[in-house]
């Protein structure tokens, strides 16, 4: 197992930051892609008129689960140095809701 | 140049997945984006309150001591996002000033609304220790129990006070 690079070849800091504009760009062009530069079509899914936000976020999440397992199984990737958000309930629901009230709200 | 069509969903869906995907492999983590303002803000805080952020955890975390916040990955990411938006919009010819909001109200209102929501969004993403990209897309990708309730907590939110709000929108 030799990735997460980063963990394996101990990345100084300058190099870190450059991976993470270049992740970055990546991250950026791929949600103007999808349309998820535009407010209202972001919007819109809350009136079920444009599910955008579903097809890219789901399709984006199986892609890369998908990968990560493969990459393990290859030998690759050890899924144990993953970082896995932890899971604190209530500040998780509340926090949740309000950012749904601000999505509704201000269309981010 | 007319501004062309969006990619289909489902190919920008993979593209991101693949960003995604790469992000862990590379670094073991995966995207964000509201820690970076939270960076920003310390970054602002600690030059007028030195010893309020050294002695607060929490924001020690982010800038304590010789830690200089805007120096973090997420932030040098975000700028990323920036300039890769910037890319895909100019290629597909999308690049233009505008605020978009629905029929029904002004452009003033929806500036109004959006500073509201932006402000709510920010206050719960801290809550939930992250916003959309950290917790729902990435720690949904990792199957993190904790990402997903807040996930469908966002959509049920906005979902609850969608009619309120239609206005802004249709």
């Amino acid at each position: 197992m030799f990735a997460p690079l980063e963990i394996t070849y101990d990345f100084s800091l300058e190099i870190s930051l450059l991976i993470g504009f270049l992740i970055g760009i990546g991250f950026g062009f791929f949600l103007e892609r999808g349309g998820f530069g535009n407010s209202r079509k972001l919007a819109l899914q809350f009136y079920f008129r444009d599910l955008t936000v579903f097809k890219v976020m789901f399709t984006a999440i199986v892609t890369a689960m998908t990968g990560m397992i493969f990459f393990n199984a290859f030998g690759w990737l050890d899924l144990d140095s993953i970082y896995i958000n932890p899971t604190y309930l209530w500040p998780g629901i509340v926090g949740g809701l309000i950012m749904g009230a601000g999505f509704v709200i201000g269309g981010y | 140049m007319a501004a062309k069509r969006y990619s289909s969903p489902y190919l920008a869906g993979v593209g991101l997945g693949l960003v995604l995907l790469a992000s862990f492999f590379i670094t073991g983590h995966g995207l964000g984006a509201s820690g970076s303002m939270m960076s920003a803000v310390v970054a602002v805080e600690k030059v007028f309150l030195p010893e309020h952020v050294n002695k607060n955890e929490y924001l020690a975390k982010y800038g304590g001591g010789d830690k200089n916040p805007l120096k973090d990955w997420y932030v040098f990411e975000l700028v990323g996002v920036l300039v890769g938006g910037l890319i895909s919009g100019a290629l597909a010819g999308r690049v233009k000033k505008e605020t978009n909001h629905g029929p029904q109200i002004t452009k003033r209102r929806r500036w109004v609304f959006a500073v509201i929501g932006g402000a709510l969004f920010g206050f719960g993403a801290r809550l939930a220790r992250g916003c959309t990209s950290g917790v729902a897309l990435s720690g949904g990708a990792v199957l993190s129990l904790g990402a997903w309730i807040t996930m469908m907590s966002i959509f049920a939110g906005a979902y609850a006070l969608a009619f309120v709000f239609r206005k802004l929108w249709i």
